[in-house]
């Protein structure tokens, strides 16, 4: 009796499938092509919608309103302004709020004295704040940068006592065993371990402080970005109110990109060391 | 003199409720100078609980404890887990620094003769992902060597390594150990590499109480080849083998 054997295919490794791949369908399916089809995909919706709707300026209307507010002179000004504001509000709710963060992380007394205003920070809004601040403090640079401070503040707590939570329990015994010193066990075990909370929490104090800072400078005055933003939007022409709005967004989304993404590379380039 | 002294200890989990168990019972033994102590017993005995209870991690529920130093200040302590413990994020160096109680040039310098004597101080600058399970161990040895420690516990070091790594991990302990006469107090299931490396080996027996406490008299430096050793090594197996019948006998 004879038997037919069905020849099997040998599986081909990932090199091979590597290199048997075509360079257009690798440059098709890569990580940019994806982010570039969101940004076009974006881009055709207001391009739509602008077309729909006549209230809704369209990206040429846009541009040409940036280079008349760039022709005023009105840009640098403004958008150092709002920068300058930002960038302390931002700064202070970072260290304040790694310190409180594990603070919190680490102590159950600290915890429990914390917990509550940090609740209650959560859940006051950016308008809220804004109004408050420019209650108390007027039409200057403190409302601003008190308003993203206090916006974006619990956020970086909460990230940064979630991360002192998590850090390894068999490193801190180590560390109890040795005797490391609690100013030491704070830089190089419990701050190197919450990096990425600390790196999260950033980037939801970037992303909600803006809130804060456009909208105390919206009802504030005192110049700024969001003070242009309102000046375009009473004279009832959406295309320069959307032009700040456009320039700010694209720096905060650039910063994310270009500076923050780096640095939490660096941050972790441990990670990649394999053995 | 003793440079450990335990009295009556006792350790009970979860005191005071309903699922209260004692893990150790009526502990005593002291442990002199440059000794090689080894704690064996079958797996639940309390043999990891004892150490951490002597390195401060663990508290102990009754009893006395008490460590001196040579220097006379606060007594120093290294140890050896049973995974390495460093932090991912700090090369060697920086792992091996992070323990120590100065930067002088005279802690950096021994930091880095332990690391040779380990072999890997070629390896100072490298981040502990870029070494094997093997090597990030000899570096937690290496370190707790370096502390200078008057007391150097160890808790079942090589059993998360291969056989091949483990004996020559325990052959480069002995040499360290032999130059150093640190004072150890090792912790480990096996009777085989209990016998190799210690002075003395206490038994512990199910319920956490001691159950003998065995002089071993062989001349050093050992290997499990050596027929003494070997002969020593089954014949100490016996009586662990005895105690486990013991054990059985009396919860029946």
């Amino acid at each position: 009796m004879s038997t037919t054997m069905t020849p099997v295919k040998a599986r081909r490794s990932t090199t091979e499938k590597e290199q048997e791949t075509p360079a257009w369908k690798k440059r098709l399916t890569s990580d940019n092509a994806a982010r570039v089809a969101a940004l076009l995909s974006f881009f055709l919706f207001w391009v739509l919608m602008s077309a729909l709707f006549e209230r809704v300026p369209g990206p040429i209307e846009v541009v040409q309103r940036l280079v008349e507010e760039f022709q005023r002179g009105e840009v640098f000004g403004n958008f150092g302004m709002t920068l300058y504001r930002f960038g302390v509000g931002v700064a202070l709710a970072t260290v304040v709020g790694i310190a409180v963060g594990v603070i919190m992380g680490l102590s159950q007394l600290g915890r429990a004295f914390f917990e509550s205003p940090v609740l209650v920070g959560l859940s006051i809004p950016a308008i809220i704040w804004s109004f408050l601040t420019v209650m108390w403090f007027g039409f200057g640079d403190l409302s601003p940068i008190i308003t993203t401070f206090l916006t974006s503040v619990p956020f970086v707590i909460v990230n940064v006592a979630q991360g002192v939570r998590g850090v390894s329990r068999d490193l801190r015994d180590m560390s109890t065993t040795y005797n490391v010193p609690f100013s030491r066990r704070v830089r190089d075990l419990v701050l190197p371990a919450v990096t990425g909370y600390v790196a999260a929490g950033v980037r939801f104090a970037i992303i909600i402080g803006w809130n804060g800072v456009l909208l105390a400078e919206w009802f504030g005055g005192g110049g700024g970005v969001g003070y242009r933003a309102r000046w375009w939007y009473d004279a009832n022409r959406f295309g320069g109110f959307a032009a700040w709005v456009v320039l700010f967004v694209g720096f905060i989304v650039l910063l994310d990109r270009f500076v923050l993404d780096r640095v939490i590379q660096r941050a972790f380039r441990w990670r990649d060391a394999s053995a | 003199m003793a440079v450990l002294t335990i009295k009556n200890l006792a350790k009970t989990f979860n005191v005071g409720t309903p699922k209260a168990s004692r893990v150790l019972d009526d502990i005593s033994f002291d442990v002199r100078g440059g000794t090689f102590v080894s704690i064996v017993g079958p797996s639940g005995c309390g043999k990891s609980t004892l150490l951490n209870i002597i390195s401060g991690v663990e508290e102990h529920t009754s009893g006395d404890i008490s460590l001196t130093s040579d220097s006379g200040g606060p007594a120093r302590m290294g140890y050896v887990f049973q995974d390495p413990r460093l932090l991912p994020w700090r090369s060697v160096m920086k792992n091996m620094m992070y323990v120590q109680n100065d930067r002088s040039e005279e802690t950096v310098a021994r930091a880095r003769k332990y690391l040779d004597m380990v072999g890997l101080a070629k390896n100072a600058d490298f981040f502990p992902g870029q070494l094997s399970g093997g090597m990030q161990q000899r570096v937690g040895i290496a370190r707790a060597f370096a502390v200078e420690p008057d007391l150097l516990l160890m808790d079942e070091p090589f059993s998360h390594l291969d056989a091949i790594t483990a004996r020559g991990l325990r052959a480069q302990l002995q040499d360290i150990w032999a130059q150093s006469k640190k004072t150890v107090v090792f912790v480990t299931h096996d009777v085989v590499e209990a016998v190799e490396l210690s002075d003395r080996i206490i038994v512990l027996q199910p319920g956490g109480r001691i159950y003998e406490d065995i002089t071993i008299d062989l001349p050093r430096p050992r290997r499990q080849t050596d027929p003494t050793v070997a002969t020593l090594q089954a014949e100490v197996l016996g009586r662990l083998e005895a105690m486990k019948t013991l054990s059985r006998t009396a919860a029946a």
